[in-house]
């Protein structure tokens, strides 16, 4: 029964790690470039949310609202200072260590902020669900329907819409986007502002989980994106949903049987178990060195 | 010289031990997040020798040299098949492996009368060398300073051989140096432990200085930081690393007007240097052409 | 001696090369021709252990080189140079030789004989395409290799350099090296290449073999 109550915890919570990897997946599937200030872009969705509270006023509905829309802003932003001006092969450096600065600089501004570091964060009250033994927390339900339908509406947008047929084209060749009519430029600002809002609704879901936010939470959802992702498959957005879900599931249940602080010493030395053993991850193509070489241009 | 100035310039001093050995690791090409590991390991290994047993600085130094090369060997091997972000994360992995195992190691000991050893996340205290050896803040600062001044003249020397020639050949472009009969393997093996070397002995130094570590002061930002120095300083040169760690400490340190918002503007100043240095201010291909202008060597 | 021995490749399923083999003796001047597409880099990406073949087997004096990676050929004295040329953008083309340990005089010598003096401090963006091809031939020359690849080394030469180049190729590649050149341009075979071996496009491809005389006249 603990087993049970344990998995599905896990996997609930898991939903959220699976949209915050998605973001990832989504930047690297379309961009071939790494967002070190993701979690801070989502951390600062977060604080201006706390911070307009008082101001605004409607509540969690208020609060989710300035999540996404700060976290979709900072994206951008993010996208337009360090990754546009570094769009060539050569970039790749550059563009991860400007995120990197920026990600100081989003933290920082959080921080400024955040006075008092930790503050309370709106929650929703829902009552929980219990059958044959088994309790389901209604705001863990709440978050894993609305993970499902973020995540369909992702797949409904990349595989219905024009839009949509852009951004996988030039995930593919930017040339080809280009010549389908997409702004290479814009595209990469949709690109950073789609996956600001998954995890924008993520960073909601956590935060109002937890019922608090600090400024520690950027680094922390950098690294549960990143892992998820990594775990999955770097690029690919089923590998981001698998990975997302057994990161809750594993955590879950390391932290039942073990104790909390064997949480992070598994998580890492899983990731580096797979990357080790299956680098491209558990659903993306195992990439080495030698087998690439063959599909560089020679 | 007051002791603040010594101080934030030791600091300095320190931290560029930190950024040469990620120059190390960049200059063949690959992206490490970890450098602090080998960092951690060279200040836990000095802590142990110097406070727990006894030992000679010079015997500290060495075995935290030697630890850290052996430890960023290790890891090479095991993800030497890996490149790009992947040897990046794998690098992370590492770093944060070992920093949350020493969180949990506890060995507690209480040499005459004071609490030293290894205690978890109270961390490693009482490492009295310098006060034992009556080193002030500046003696200190000399030390520190002598032995960086040293590993860049080597450096430097280094950067003209044949052997660093390839390395670079290996970093950028993989393909065309086995064209040319180079191994790239070899080259990244012995450079990633060469870099993990570096940060062994800077972490020595930094364990001696702090005279207290803990596993939360190797972090992933240390590492990162380290690197993000290195990349606005340019590969160009041993001195990029240096440039950027001034830029940082040295420069916005000092503006105590700056002190609450240091990150917005470093981390701001940061993207625009990128803007218009993409690769960063020593680049290899001003330090070549400058190369080009004072040597007019012979074919 | 290299040898090919019934070498082909598919990519998925289109067959680029079938059934190839080829016999390099020191001192033969190859040429390797056919029309686009049909597997001539292919061809030098397996000989020089970039690719790795669908079948078939690659030997140096009777030693199988097959799952051997490319460090291990450019060891064994088997070069190239590449299609598109590969040069290390931050460096100087003084820079770029000396990457190879060999003998200074040798050096200066192929530099001299290949006109590269005035180029020396420029980096490869500031140097014309044709001289940047001339560049990666010095640079393989360098190593004084037992077999040399040479992926379409003249492109854009003019008349009189493409004849210079040819020149300073038989006279700077040993005597007891094998050169497999690729090549459009049937001046520079008919004054360097004994033998021309021609790739087909379509399956199966064949490889015909004649005197450049006879092959080029048809052309």
């Amino acid at each position: 029964m603990d087993f049970l109550q344990t998995s599905i915890d896990g996997l609930l919570f898991g939903s959220a790690y699976a949209l915050l990897a998605l973001g990832f997946s989504l930047i690297f599937g379309i961009m071939k470039r790494i967002n070190l200030a993701y979690g801070s872009s989502l951390l600062f969705g977060g604080a201006l949310a706390v911070w307009l509270e008082p101001i605004i006023g409607w509540g969690a509905v208020g609060v989710f609202l300035v999540t996404v829309l700060g976290a979709a802003f900072a994206g951008i932003y993010v996208e337009r200072l360090c990754f546009s001006p570094h769009l060539g092969k050569t970039g790749v450096m550059a563009s991860m260590i400007a995120s990197f600065a920026i990600w100081m600089q989003l933290d920082e501004i959080s921080s400024q902020l955040l006075p008092h570091r930790t503050h309370s964060f709106a929650g929703i009250d829902i009552e929980a669900v219990s059958f044959s033994g088994i309790i389901l927390r209604g705001d863990q339900i709440l978050h894993f329907w609305v993970a499902v339908v973020a995540i369909g509406a992702l797949y409904w947008t990349l595989y219905r819409t024009r839009f949509g047929l852009l951004l996988r084209a030039s995930a593919d060749d930017p040339d080809t986007a280009y010549l389908l009519g997409g702004k290479v430029a814009r595209l990469g600002m949709a690109t950073f502002g789609l996956a600001g809002v998954l995890g924008g609704i993520a960073a909601f879901l956590i935060l109002s989980s937890d019922g608090q936010i600090t400024p520690h939470f950027g680094l922390w959802s950098t690294f549960k994106g990143l892992i998820a992702m990594m775990l999955g498959g770097v690029g690919s957005l089923p590998g981001a949903i698998v990975g997302g879900l057994l990161l809750g599931f594993a955590e879950a249940h390391v932290t039942f049987y073990l104790g909390a602080e064997f949480r992070d010493i598994l998580t890492f030395g899983l990731l580096l178990l797979i990357l080790v053993l299956r680098p491209g991850g558990l659903l993306g193509e195992a990439i080495y060195r030698t087998g690439r070489l063959a599909a560089e241009r020679i | 010289m007051s002791l603040y100035v010594a101080s934030t310039l030791t600091n300095v001093a320190l931290i560029s031990f930190l950024a040469l050995s990620a120059y190390l690791v960049l200059v063949v090409g690959e992206v490490s997040f970890g450098q602090q590991a080998f960092f951690a390991i060279g200040a836990y290994v000095t802590a142990t020798v110097t406070a727990i047993f006894g030992g000679h600085i010079i015997l500290a130094l060495f075995l935290s040299t030697i630890a850290g090369g052996l430890a960023a060997l290790l890891l090479a091997a095991l993800v030497i098949r890996l490149s790009g972000l992947y040897f990046a994360i794998a690098s992370l992995c590492f770093a944060e492996l070992l920093r949350l195992t020493l969180l949990r190691i506890r060995i507690p000991l209480e040499i005459d009368g004071r609490s030293t050893g290894m205690d978890g996340p109270e961390g490693f205290s009482n490492i009295r060398w310098i006060f034992e050896n009556d080193f002030e803040v500046t003696d200190f600062l000399i030390l520190t300073v002598v032995c960086l001044l040293a590993l860049l003249l080597l450096l430097f020397y280094f950067e003209r051989t044949t052997v660093m020639l390839r390395a670079r050949l290996v970093g950028r472009d993989s393909l065309l140096a086995q064209s040319l009969g180079v191994r790239p393997d070899h080259y990244r093996m012995a450079f990633i432990g060469l870099s993990g070397m570096v940060a062994g002995f800077g972490g020595a130094l930094f364990a001696l200085f702090n005279t207290h570590i803990e596993p939360q002061m190797f972090g992933v930002m240390l590492g990162v930081h380290a690197l993000a120095y290195t990349v606005i300083g340019g590969l160009g040169a041993p001195l990029g690393p240096l440039i950027g760690v001034g830029i940082d400490i040295g420069l916005l340190e000092s503006i105590r007007a700056l002190s609450e918002y240091r990150m917005i503007a470093f981390g701001g100043l940061v993207a625009v240097l990128l803007i218009i240095f993409p690769q960063g201010l020593l680049s290899p291909r001003a330090v070549n052409r400058l190369w080009g202008r004072i040597r007019r060597r012979d074919v | 001696m290299f040898e090919l021995r019934r070498i082909t490749k598919s990519f998925g399923g289109v067959h680029v090369l079938d059934d190839i083999s080829i016999v390099l003796k020191p001192g033969d001047r190859v040429g390797l021709s056919g029309g686009n597409g049909t597997g001539k880099s292919t061809l030098i990406n397996i000989a020089t252990g970039f690719l790795a073949p669908s079948s078939g087997q690659i030997l140096l004096d009777g030693h199988s080189l097959n799952d051997q990676p490319p460090w291990k050929y450019a060891r064994a004295g088997i070069r190239r140079s590449f299609q598109t040329s590969r040069l290390v953008p931050t460096l100087t083309v003084r820079d770029q030789f000396r990457f190879e340990t060999c003998d200074p005089a040798r050096r200066r010598q192929l530099v001299a004989h290949s006109a590269l003096e005035d180029v020396l401090d420029l980096f490869p963006f500031q140097v014309p395409l044709p001289v940047l091809r001339k560049i990666e031939v010095v640079r393989a020359l360098l190593a004084d290799p037992r077999v040399l690849f040479l992926d379409e080394p003249s492109a854009g030469l003019s008349g009189e350099e493409l004849s210079a180049f040819a020149r300073f190729l038989s006279r700077n590649v040993s005597g007891d090296a094998a050169l497999l050149i690729v090549e459009h341009r049937q001046d520079l075979m008919r004054v360097l290449v004994d033998e021309i071996v021609t790739l087909e496009s379509h399956v199966p491809s064949v490889a015909t073999a004649g005197k450049p005389a006879e092959a080029v006249g048809d052309a």
